[in-house]
């Protein structure tokens, strides 16, 4: 039998196969290292497996949500274990290759001078991978693992376990009518909601930013500092004050700017329409700052002979604007545009903080200008429907993950910064 | 077939290795007899001389820990399993029903005696399934805050049409009589309730049926008819409806441009730093005879479900909502006992507030302790905010809210 083959049968117990390459001091890392991992993590994996096997079978001994997170900690640590492994595996077989080819061993030191000069980026970068997988990949994976579950109230500890129920919990939103009603009606404003808000601040960003560049004009300095205030105020702040500019009977929208030009009340806060047009105009207030920053951070670098060039060519203000200024300004900024899109789609905070949600809606469970992700949070708190919100937390991701994707790739900015 | 085999035999090694465990710091947490309260925010001093006598009699160390009361539950639910639960915590009678759904708390072994010192209601809300979980604590209702510098104490109306007519006299642009946020069902329910309207229907034992859902019926209608004239009219603002308005509605007293406003005794001290000349009474009569209802809300002690010294927090949790103790809290905290024979107590009959309360919480109703009322809250607060904005009408949003409120009970509770 050629020695590759033999070594890589030997090394199923990890150390044997270096061991018949006659590599003892490695071979006794390795089974020091396959023995420890046992040792340390053998209940964690025991549990574990059992756990996100079952969810648990006693109350109340056992706790679902808890017994889940330590299953999937422990399929983490599996991978690792079987990474080991398979580097286990590869080292005797390539050392058995050696031997059939009669060359030489590499000796250890050799490895490690191998290891340190092939494997450097790998070694650097491998405790923020660590970090990673536990500080990211874990709650991701485990809210992700929960919309699979009936987690809710009657299926929660310590009272009840929790079980697997596949896609269940999916289907329910399609088919449940209230809830199918209420998914796609929310589903429909928080697409528009995304659009037209974030447009509206990117436009109005570069607007200024554009207006404020303009070779001539006096007082740059005052005009950057004003249009930066609506960001410097704490967001949170800003809307509350905006909640009571904007009530009905006493607020200062309707009491004095509208009457003096001579308008009557506005239902801002009653009426469904108005509440999503005043959200609208909060959040160009509240977001174009930033992009306004952003552009006129790109104007600078704009090189001037390309509108001296322009001109000479005999274009006009437009078309120098459209031809040169914009394509300039949407290459360096794409990524940031497509952020505020992304943000806006799970913009909690100024939904919650302005009407909450409101006003009610007849026959619908969610508000009138409820999002996704208030819905959401409405669905946790009130009804202690956790696999329900995690099945749609989902759902929500899958959109928003789509719409970058897509975003992205059509941009320019990724293609040459890769 | 082998992921089951494998599953199967995974299943029957895995609980062995945690039992051993779990007894053996079980017996260790024995050995030191420690307890933790959790306390509503800024009520320790409350209940500090009793923890300290308790500490004394039975030598034991007691932590106290204040937290937010509506949010206790929550945080139990990942601090109990986590082992830093407390033992004893401040609950709201409302979430008893899902506590004990979901095992948080303790059944309390306590004797009628102990039991028949507090008001029905109160104990009423600690009771679930014939079974009782926790001792009452305090108990809260709204009621009518009225501006002494714009009306005096005996020409107050007395029904809730004197009051409508009042407002109609008195409400200028920006001047008003009496506000309520009857948008909301907390609050609307004081009207509809006493014309014969109810959220849930009960059994002869106190159980709530969640389906008989009674939002929707004469009574409800007739009470939800009154209540939308006051909008119609403009008594009651615009500005007042929805998430802000009781933020409006609290300003609008405060700055002297309310006569009388509904309202609960957590606006006290409030009012109190704001300066305004203020009394308390109990809600005003309806025009058919019945006092106008009211939710009480009830704070209790409860038992957490993980606590290791069980019986030793039971013993406290008696001990501390006992007579002379919530007497000795009431007179720290200012909130109103549960406790019977107090509400003649000269301590408590002094304090105007804790008068208009007691005496309110004759004509007051428990909110219904059942999982089932977290669906009505939302559905019924839209079907009174659109009544009130004028965008439905009484009859059709009620029956709107109704068969959304049956739906959700359905898709949530469905089965159980």
């Amino acid at each position: 039998m050629q020695a590759r083959k033999l070594a890589l049968l030997l090394s199923i117990l990890p150390g044997f196969g270096q061991f018949y390459n006659k590599q003892w001091i490695k071979g006794l890392l390795f089974l020091g290292f396959g023995i420890s991992f046992f040792l340390v993590f053998g209940d964690l994996l025991n549990m574990g497996f059992w756990g996100l096997a079952t969810l648990g079978t006693e109350v109340p001994r056992d706790n679902s949500i808890f017994l889940l997170a330590e299953g999937l900690i422990a399929v983490i640590v599996t991978i690792f274990g079987l990474a080991f492994y398979y580097v286990n595996l590869r080292d005797a077989y390539k050392n058995g290759k050696l031997r059939d080819e009669n060359k030489p061993l590499s000796s250890l030191k050799r490895d490690y001078q191998n290891l340190i000069a092939q494997g450097y980026p790998y070694l650097i970068s491998g405790p923020s991978l660590f970090i990673l997988i536990f500080a990211v990949i874990f709650p991701i994976l485990f809210s992700f693992a929960l919309a699979f579950t009936n987690y809710d109230l009657y299926h929660s500890p310590p009272a009840n376990l929790a079980d697997w129920v596949g896609f269940d919990t999916f289907a329910k939103i399609f088919t449940v009518d209230i809830w199918r009603s209420t998914f796609f009606s929310v589903l429909g404003w928080t697409v528009i909601w995304t659009l037209v808000a974030s447009t509206l601040q990117v436009a109005l960003g570069i607007f200024m930013a554009v207006l404020v560049n303009q070779k001539d004009l006096r007082f740059k300095k005052f005009y950057r500092t004003v249009l930066v205030l609506p960001w410097a105020v704490p967001g949170f702040v800003t809307i509350l004050i905006f909640a009571g500019l904007f009530n009905d009977s006493f607020g200062a929208i309707n009491n004095d700017i509208l009457a003096m030009v001579g308008i009557d009340a506005i239902p801002w806060l009653t009426d469904e329409n108005w509440s999503k047009l005043a959200l609208i105009l909060m959040q160009g207030w509240l977001g174009f700052p930033f992009i306004f920053l952003v552009t006129t951070g790109v104007l600078q670098s704009i090189p001037e002979d390309l509108y001296e060039a322009a001109r000479i060519d005999g274009a006009s203000i437009f078309a120098q604007f459209r031809n040169i200024t914009m394509p300039m300004i949407l290459i360096a900024t794409a990524p940031v545009i497509i952020t505020q899109f992304t943000f806006n789609f799970n913009n909690f905070n100024i939904i919650y903080l302005f009407n909450g949600g409101g006003p009610a809606v007849p026959g619908s469970t969610a508000g009138g200008t409820d999002i996704l992700v208030s819905w959401i949070y409405k669905l946790t708190l009130q009804s202690s429907q956790y696999s329900l919100a995690a099945a749609l937390t989902i759902l929500l991701s899958v959109f928003v993950i789509a719409i970058a994707l897509w975003q992205f790739r059509r941009t320019d900015a990724f293609k040459e910064g890769a | 077939m082998s992921g089951v085999a494998i599953s199967l035999s995974l299943a029957a090694c895995g609980p062995q290795e945690s039992g051993g465990g779990t007894s053996g710091t079980g017996a260790a947490e024995e050995q030191n007899r420690e307890l933790i309260i959790w306390e509503d925010i800024e009520k320790t001093d409350g209940i500090q001389a009793a923890v300290d006598q308790f500490e004394e009699e039975n030598d034991v160390t007691i932590t106290i820990v204040e937290k937010p009361y509506a949010q206790q539950i929550e945080d139990l639910r990942l601090d109990g399993p986590g082992g830093t639960g407390p033992d004893v915590l401040t609950m709201a009678g409302d979430q008893i029903g899902t506590a004990v759904i979901e095992g948080l708390v303790k059944e309390v072994a306590v004797g009628e005696e102990v039991q028949s010192i507090y008001t029905d209601a109160a104990m009423q809300s600690q009771i679930v399934d014939g079974k009782v979980y926790g001792l009452p604590k305090a108990v809260e209702s709204t009621i009518l805050y009225y501006n002494k510098d714009l009306i005096a104490e005996e020409e107050l109306p007395a029904t809730l049409e004197e009051w409508y007519e009042y407002s109609k006299e008195t409400t200028t642009g920006d001047q008003f009589g009496f506000l309520a946020l009857f948008d909301q069902i907390y609050y609307a329910q004081s009207v509809m309730s006493g014309y014969g309207g109810y959220i849930f229907g009960q059994d002869t034992d106190g159980n709530y049926d969640p389906s008989d859902i009674g939002l929707n019926n004469e009574g409800s209608l007739e009470g939800a008819n009154y209540i939308q004239k006051f909008y119609e009219e403009d008594l009651f603002p615009a500005g007042i409806i929805g998430e802000q308005g009781i933020n409006v509605l609290e300003s609008l007293f405060t700055e002297g441009k309310a006569t009388a406003i509904i309202s609960g005794p957590w606006n006290v001290d409030p009012f109190t730093d704001a300066g305004v000349n203020f009394g308390m009474t109990k809600l005003p009569e309806l025009d058919n005879g019945e006092n106008m209802s009211s939710f009480i809300g009830v704070k209790s002690y409860n038992v957490s479900a993980y606590s290791e010294n069980a019986e030793l927090a039971e013993e406290l949790l008696v001990f501390l909502a006992n007579e002379e103790n919530s007497r000795t809290r009431f007179e720290e905290t200012q909130e109103v006992p549960a406790v019977e024979a107090l509400a003649n107590d000269p301590v408590v009959a002094e304090s105007e507030v804790a008068q208009a309360v007691a005496e309110q919480s004759i004509f007051a109703e428990l909110t219904p302790n059942i999982p089932a009322m977290n669906e009505v809250w939302t559905p019924a607060d839209s079907a009174l905010q659109t009544i009130a904005t004028g965008k439905a009408q009484p009859e059709e949003a009620l029956n709107q809210a109704v068969e959304t409120i049956e739906g959700q009970i359905e898709a949530t509770h469905g089965g159980n």
